[in-house]
């Protein structure tokens, strides 16, 4: 056996199997060094209350990515009905709107816009953070019409716009709504 | 069929599958803490535990109707998780291995005084040290408290080969610790 392993009667202390007076005298030293390694162990709770609504962020994040792909093939046929109905004559250009999306958010890292005038990617509209006290702006030109959308803070959590009317998404969750 | 808090592991899973996608959450607040020590225990750091666990539960989700025994979902789940923390190490065997259990330490670090958070912190190294499966065994019965026989169940392994294990990681902490006794 070499210096550093420890006695087996000693390890059995440490599995629970014996106590420290079941070892004969000349093992209880070493005895008493296996469990004061032991005592160091920390049993600590640890917490992860944000783990709840970053996993459900992330279905709902896929969720979302995957339905456009789902109703393409209806969305598809309905344009081409639309074209076949009305030839020769192409759509007046909409008009558009210039419009700017404000978020106070103080403990926000970064914040991001997701909506249907983006396909709900949040990656690709960041909001500016523009001031120490936690403002986040992005100003977009959108058509004339109705968008439905999200705020998306640091990546995971999905707010809607508290100064926006806001509907169900239909699964549990609320969409803000801009009519323009 | 109980809902809320009532309901069983075995309800929730298949309210899950019938549809009903935000009861998963309930999964999730049921088994996110519990694992969490586990987690972090075994890859050193408390943010790789977080994305262990959150992916986890993601994968869980994806493949929840391959959950033969739905009341059974923890040990499943448990599965998933250790499969990722597993994979986790051997994707991160090099990283910072002093800098993950200083995470860890500072976790610990409300347990007790400066003296004993040096200790602690050692130990974190120590733990490190041990392949993963000799961590894995020291985790669940000291850290999580479980006997032989339920480790033996969890992993679908036998008692002496645990013990064995478990023996090998408490030489190799003596090993690692002489200097810190």
């Amino acid at each position: 056996m070499s210096g550093h392993e420890f006695h087996p009667l000693v390890k059995q202390l440490l599995d629970g199997d014996i106590t420290l007076a079941d070892l004969p005298a000349e093992l209880r030293a070493e005895g008493e060094e296996a469990l004061r390694l032991l005592a160091r162990v920390a049993r600590t709770d640890v917490t992860m209350p944000a783990v709840t609504w970053r996993v459900m962020a992330a279905l709902e994040r896929r969720r979302r990515r995957f339905l456009p792909w789902l109703l393409a093939p209806a969305l598809a046929a309905a344009a081409v009905l639309v074209l076949w109905l009305r030839p020769g004559s192409p759509p007046p250009s909409a008009p558009v709107v210039t419009v700017r999306f404000v978020l106070v958010a103080p403990e926000a890292r970064q914040v991001s816009l997701a909506g249907t005038f983006n396909q709900w990617d949040s990656h690709a509209t960041p909001l500016v953070r523009t001031g120490p006290t936690g403002v986040w702006t992005a100003t977009l030109t959108l058509p004339a019409g109705q968008h439905q959308y999200a705020f998306v803070v640091d990546g995971v959590r999905w707010v809607p716009d508290p100064g926006a009317p806001a509907v169900d998404d239909g699964f549990g969750r609320r969409n803000s709504v801009l009519t323009l | 069929m109980r809902s809320g808090s009532q309901a069983t592991d075995g309800d929730i899973v298949r309210a899950v599958l019938a549809g009903d996608r935000e009861r998963y959450a309930q999964l999730v607040e049921r088994y996110r803490d519990r694992y969490a020590r586990y987690a972090t225990r075994m890859l050193g750091s408390v943010d790789a535990a977080e994305d262990a666990v959150q992916d986890a539960f993601v994968r869980a989700y994806d493949q929840l109707a391959q959950c033969k025994e739905p009341d059974k979902f923890v040990g499943w789940f448990f599965l998933i998780l250790r499969n990722r923390c597993f994979a986790e190490r051997r994707r991160n065997r090099t990283s910072a291995s002093l800098e993950a259990a200083n995470g860890v330490a500072a976790v610990d670090r409300s347990d007790g005084g400066a003296e004993t958070a040096e200790q602690r912190r050692a130990l974190q190294l120590a733990l490190l040290g041990l392949t993963p499966d000799q961590r894995e065994v020291f985790v669940l019965k000291h850290v999580e408290g479980l006997s032989y026989s339920e480790i033996a169940e969890r992993l679908s392994t036998s008692v002496p080969s645990l013990k064995m294990r478990m023996h090998r990681a408490y030489d190799k902490l003596r090993e690692q610790l002489r200097d810190h006794t």
